[in-house]
C-alpha cells in the first residue's frame, strides 16, 4: 500500500510540472461541474419560487407533479411541473437559474436563429429560438457520461481480455483435455440457456432500451459463464480416464491477439454507424456500441505490461508461494499494468467523445430529440448565417477532445518512468 | 520472407470471414421484412386475384434472395422449435409461431392449427356464392364479409394471445352459419377451433428448455458468400439487391468507390510529403521554439473534430457572405462536363471542388504522422551510428536526410495501416458535408432508406480495404527490415 502511494505521488510531482496538462485537467473538472449541474445552471423552471404564499422548488423536484393550494378559488390542485408556465406565474419571489431555458424547448420571441446578445440568449438561438448555451451545457453531460460509461464497458472488457493473454501467454495455461473439450461442447448450451431461451427478453434490448434491459443482459451473461465452468468442473471428472488427464495447452495469448486484430481490422466508426441504423438511436444503445468496439487499445497495454511483468520476481516469488492464479492477477500483476492503461482510458473517452459528436452530427446514434453538442452543429449546417451555432458546440468538443488528448499525454508522460533517467 | 507472407496471406482469411459474419449478422438482424420491401412498390390488397398474385410474388422474391433457406450452418434451437421453420416465407408470421411455440411448447399442436387456419382459407376462397334465390343482394353480403373475415384471419398470424383468437374464432363461426351454402363446411371452423383448444389443453413448455442442434449444408450464410445458381456471392462481387432502386448493390457501388479511394490516397500522399520533413525538423532541433510551436500546433489539429473543420471552412470559403471562393458541393460543375472536355480540362473544373475535402482528409493524418516521425527521428538520433556520422565530420543536413531518415522511416511507414482506416470512416462525415458521391455518402443515404444490403455491402468492401491497408503496411515493414520475423509481428499487433 506504501508503495502504491509512492508511485502515484511521484506520477503527481511530473504531472503538475507539466503546465497544458494540469490546465486541462482544471478544464474537464469544470466541465464535469457544469455536467453534474446541467439541471441547475440551465433549466426553464425556477430554483425557488414563492407563489401565493408558498413555497416551492421545481427544478430540484424529483416527482413530476407539486400539490398546490390555491387560494383564489380555494381548491388543492395538483400541478405537473412541466406542464406549468412559469415564466407567466406573478410570484412573490422567485430564483431562476443563470440560464432560464431548457435545451430544445422552443423560444418564439427569439425564433430563427437569434444572435448572442447580452440580454437573453447569451449564445444565440437555434431555427427553433431553441437557446444555444443551455443546449451546450446539457450537452457536456452527454457527452461527458458517454466518454465515461464507453470507456467503463471498454475497460472492462480490455482488462479481463488483456490479462488473460498477458498473464498466461501462449504457455502457461494448462488445462487437462477433459476441460478443454467440455468447455468447447459447454458454449452450446450455454448459449441455449443463456441467450436462446431468453431470447425474449433480451430482444428488449433493441425495442427499450434501458438499466433494466442492461440487467437481462448482465443476466444472460452470468448464466453463460457458469454454465461454462459447470462444464470445466465436469471435465474435470473425465481425469479418471489417462487420455483426458492429459494436460494440454491453451494459446491465449494467441487467441486474444487473433481477436484483437480482427476487431482492430473492422473499420470502427463504419461499424458503429451500421449498428447504429439497425437497433434503435438511444443513449444506452451508443454506450455499449462505442465500448464494445473500442476495448482493444486497453487490452493491448494490459497485455504488454503483463507480458513484460510476468518473469519479474514478484510474480515468481508468488507463485512460488502458491497463491492462485486470479489472487497474483489481481494483487499483483495487475496493479503494475493499471498505470499505462489509463492512458489508453483517456485516450478512448477523447475518441469516443469525437465518435459521439461525429454521429449526432449525422443524425445517427442519439434520438432525434435530444440536444447534444453534435446536433447544434448540425444545426449549424443548414444555416451559415447563425455562425454561433456553429463555432460554439465545436469549440465545445474540440475543447473537450484536446483536454482530454493532453490529459492522457501528460499522464503517459508522468508514468514514464523509464524515460525519466 | 516469401513464407512470411504466405502466412501473413492466409491470417488474412479467417478475419475476412469474421467480417463477412459481422456483416450477415447485421443484415439478418435488420429491422423488417426485406420480401416486403421488395413487394411494396406492385403492393395493393382486397381482391381474391391480387392476393395469389402477391402470394406469387412473396414466393418469388423469398426464393430469389434465398431467405427460403437455413441462416446459418448449424442451428441451435430448443426441442419445440422444429428446425424448417424457415420455411414460413412471411417473416412476421414466422414470428408469431416462434412466439407461439415459446409461449406453450407443443409445436406440433400449434402446426396443426395453423394449418387448419390455411384449410380453412382456402376452403373461403375456393367457394363461389351459391345463394339460391336473390342472389345478387346475398351474394354482396357474402363478398364483402369474406373480405372483412379475410382481415381478422390475417389477425390469426400475428397474434398469440388466446382471447382474441376465441373471439375471431367465435367470429368465423357466425360468419359460417350466416350463409346456408357455408354452414355446411362449418366443420372446417370446428377443426380450427378444437386444435386450438388443443395448444391450450396440452402445453408442453419443457419442451423449450431442452436444446438441440441441427446441421444445414445450404443455408443463407452459405448462399450470401458463394452464391448459388441466381447470385454470384459475395466472393465474386455480388452483393445483392438494393432494397431502395431494386439494383444489384455492386453496380451501385461501382461508381462511387473511385472517389472514395481517390481522396483517401490523395490525401495520404500529400500528409506523408508534409510530415515527413515537419518530424524531421521538429526532431533535429528538439525542445526548440520551433518543435514547440509545431508540436503545440499539430496536436491540437488531431484533436480538432473533422466535421467542424469542414463546416468551418464551408462557412468562411464558400458563403456567399464571406469569402465565395470554392464551390460548397459536389465534385464537378453542376451543368457537367463539357462534352468535349479532355482529361486535363475535366481536373482544371474539378479543382476548387476537391481542395477543401483534400483538406480536411489530410490535417489530422497528418498530425498523427509527424508527431510518430518526431518521435521515431528522436530514437534514431540518439544511436550511435549517428554519432559516428557526425564525428566522422558529416555535414548536419547529410546526417538527418541520408542516415537517419532511412531508419526512421519505418514506424511511419506502418503507420499507413492506421491512417487508412480512420480515413475511411471520416469519409462517411466529410462525404456527406461536402456531397461527395462516394461510398462514405452511400452509406449515410442508405441508412436513411433503411437499404441494408447496401449498408451492409459498403461495411464490408471498407472492411476488406482496410484488412487490405493492414497487408500492405505489414508486407512494407517486412520488406524494409528483414530482422522482423512472423512472430515479432504479431505480438506488436
Amino acid at each position: 500500500m506504501k508503495e502504491k502511494s509512492f508511485f502515484s505521488g511521484m506520477v503527481w510531482k511530473h504531472f503538475r510540472k507539466n503546465k497544458p496538462a494540469l490546465i486541462s485537467l482544471y478544464v474537464l473538472l469544470s466541465f464535469l461541474f457544469v455536467a453534474l449541474l446541467a439541471p441547475i445552471l440551465a433549466n426553464d423552471k425556477p430554483l425557488y419560487i414563492s407563489y401565493q404564499g408558498q413555497v416551492f422548488f421545481p427544478a430540484f423536484s424529483f416527482s413530476k407533479t407539486i400539490l398546490f393550494d390555491n387560494k383564489e378559488t380555494g381548491k388543492k390542485e395538483t400541478l405537473v411541473i412541466s406542464q406549468v408556465d412559469w415564466k407567466k406565474l406573478k410570484p412573490d419571489h422567485e430564483l431562476w437559474p443563470l440560464i432560464p431555458f431548457y435545451p430544445g424547448k422552443s423560444d418564439p420571441l427569439h425564433a430563427d436563429y437569434s444572435p448572442p446578445s447580452p440580454v437573453n440568449h447569451f449564445l444565440g438561438t437555434a431555427k427553433n429560438g431553441a437557446d444555444v448555451l443551455s443546449g451546450l451545457i446539457h450537452g457536456t453531460r452527454i457527452s461527458l457520461s458517454i466518454g465515461i460509461l464507453s470507456m467503463l464497458i471498454a475497460s472492462i472488457i480490455g482488462i479481463v481480455l488483456g490479462c488473460f493473454a498477458g498473464y498466461f501467454g501462449d504457455h502457461h495455461l494448462l488445462v487437462t483435455r477433459g476441460s478443454y473439450w467440455m468447455m468447447i461442447l459447454g458454449i452450446f448450451p450455454a448459449y441455449f440457456y443463456g441467450f436462446y431461451v431468453r431470447s425474449s427478453e433480451l430482444s428488449e434490448i433493441l425495442r427499450e432500451p434501458g438499466i433494466g434491459t442492461l440487467f437481462q443482459f448482465k443476466l444472460s451473461f452470468i448464466i453463460f459463464t457458469g454454465i461454462i465452468i459447470l462444464f470445466y468442473y465436469a471435465g474435470k471428472g473425465l481425469n479418471r480416464f489417462p487420455f483426458f488427464a492429459e494436460k494440454k495447452t491453451v494459446h491465449a495469448d494467441s487467441i486474444v491477439s487473433r481477436i484483437i486484430e480482427v476487431f482492430v481490422s473492422i473499420p470502427r466508426l463504419i461499424l458503429i454507424i451500421s449498428i447504429a441504423a439497425i437497433a434503435k438511436p438511444s443513449f444506452f444503445n451508443l454506450v455499449l456500441i462505442i465500448g464494445f468496439t473500442s476495448w482493444t487499445e486497453i487490452a493491448r497495454f494490459i497485455r504488454a505490461e503483463l507480458l513484460r511483468t510476468r518473469n519479474a520476481g514478484y510474480i515468481e516469488s508468488s507463485h512460488a508461494m502458491g497463491f492462485s492464479d486470479l489472487r497474483i492477477i489481481l494483487k499483483h500483476a495487475l496493479p503494475n499494468a493499471i498505470a499505462p492503461a489509463t492512458v489508453a482510458i483517456v485516450f478512448g473517452i477523447a475518441s469516443a467523445i469525437l465518435v459521439e459528436s461525429g454521429l449526432s452530427f449525422l443524425g445517427i446514434g442519439v434520438p432525434q430529440d435530444v440536444v447534444t453538442w453534435g446536433s447544434l452543429l448540425f444545426a449549424g449546417k443548414e444555416n451559415f448565417e447563425a455562425w454561433w451555432l456553429v463555432v460554439f458546440p465545436g469549440l465545445a468538443i474540440f475543447l473537450t477532445v484536446t483536454s482530454f488528448n493532453l490529459l492522457g499525454d501528460g499522464l503517459r508522460d508522468a508514468m514514464d518512468v523509464k524515460g525519466r533517467g | 520472407m516469401r513464407k512470411y507472407m504466405l502466412r501473413r496471406l492466409l491470417l488474412f482469411i479467417p478475419t475476412f470471414m469474421v467480417i463477412t459474419l459481422i456483416s450477415f449478422i447485421l443484415l439478418v438482424n435488420a429491422p423488417g421484412d426485406p420480401v416486403e420491401r421488395m413487394m411494396t412498390a406492385s403492393q395493393s390488397s382486397g381482391d381474391n386475384t391480387q392476393s395469389v398474385v402477391q402470394q406469387e410474388q412473396r414466393a418469388y422474391w423469398t426464393h430469389r434472395l434465398g431467405l427460403d433457406l437455413p441462416v446459418f450452418y448449424f442451428s441451435i434451437h430448443s426441442l419445440a422449435e422444429p428446425d424448417t421453420l424457415y420455411r414460413i416465407p412471411n417473416k412476421a408470421e414466422r414470428n408469431t409461431l416462434s412466439q407461439f411455440i415459446r409461449e406453450y411448447g407443443n409445436e406440433k399442436e400449434i402446426l396443426r392449427f395453423y394449418a387448419a387456419e390455411s384449410a380453412l382459407e382456402k376452403k373461403v376462397d375456393g367457394l363461389a356464392c351459391l345463394a339460391a334465390d336473390d342472389t345478387v343482394t346475398v351474394c354482396d353480403h357474402f363478398n364483402s364479409d369474406r373480405v372483412a373475415m379475410r382481415m381478422e384471419w390475417s389477425k390469426l398470424k400475428s397474434t398469440t394471445n388466446p382471447e382474441s383468437i376465441r373471439l375471431i374464432i367465435q367470429n368465423t363461426k357466425t360468419f359460417f352459419l350466416k350463409y346456408d351454402f357455408l354452414g355446411k363446411e362449418i366443420s372446417v371452423v370446428e377443426n380450427l377451433e378444437n386444435n386450438f383448444e388443443d395448444i391450450l389443453r396440452h402445453p408442453q413448455t419443457w419442451k423449450n428448455y431442452i436444446p438441440c442442434i441441427s446441421f444445414h449444408a445450404n443455408n443463407q450464410y452459405h448462399r450470401w458468400l458463394f452464391g448459388d445458381g441466381q447470385s454470384n456471392g459475395l466472393l465474386r462481387g455480388d452483393f445483392g439487391i438494393s432494397y431502395l432502386t431494386k439494383q444489384p448493390v455492386e453496380e451501385m457501388i461501382r461508381g462511387k468507390i473511385g472517389w472514395s479511394l481517390f481522396f483517401t490516397l490523395v490525401s495520404v500522399f500529400f500528409a506523408y510529403l508534409l510530415s515527413i520533413p515537419l518530424g524531421i525538423k521538429a526532431a533535429a532541433k528538439k525542445d526548440s521554439r520551433f518543435d514547440r510551436i509545431s508540436s503545440m500546433i499539430l496536436f491540437m489539429l488531431y484533436s480538432l473534430p473533422v466535421f467542424w473543420v469542414a463546416t468551418l471552412l464551408l462557412m468562411t470559403f464558400s458563403n456567399t457572405d464571406a469569402f465565395h471562393i470554392f464551390p460548397a458541393s459536389g465534385i464537378k460543375p453542376v451543368t457537367g462536363y463539357p462534352v468535349d472536355a479532355g482529361l486535363i480540362d475535366k481536373i482544371k473544373l474539378s479543382l476548387p471542388y476537391l481542395i477543401l475535402p483534400t483538406i480536411c482528409y489530410t490535417y489530422s493524418s497528418l498530425a498523427f504522422l509527424s508527431r510518430t516521425m518526431r518521435v521515431s527521428m528522436l530514437e534514431i538520433l540518439s544511436q550511435d551510428f549517428i554519432r559516428t556520422a557526425r564525428a566522422k565530420g558529416l555535414p548536419e543536413h547529410s546526417v538527418l536526410w541520408k542516415h537517419a531518415l532511412r531508419n526512421s522511416l519505418l514506424p511511419v511507414i506502418t503507420v499507413f495501416a492506421n491512417v487508412f482506416p480512420y480515413m475511411i470512416g471520416g469519409s462517411v462525415i466529410l462525404e456527406s458535408i461536402f456531397t461527395i458521391p462516394g461510398m462514405g455518402s452511400q452509406i449515410y443515404n442508405s441508412i436513411d432508406a433503411q437499404d441494408f444490403p447496401m449498408i451492409v455491402a459498403v461495411f464490408t468492401l471498407t472492411g476488406m480495404l482496410t484488412m487490405l491497408g493492414y497487408l500492405v503496411s505489414d508486407v512494407l515493414y517486412a520488406w524494409a527490415d528483414p530482422r522482423i520475423s512472423f512472430s515479432e509481428n504479431t505480438s506488436a499487433a
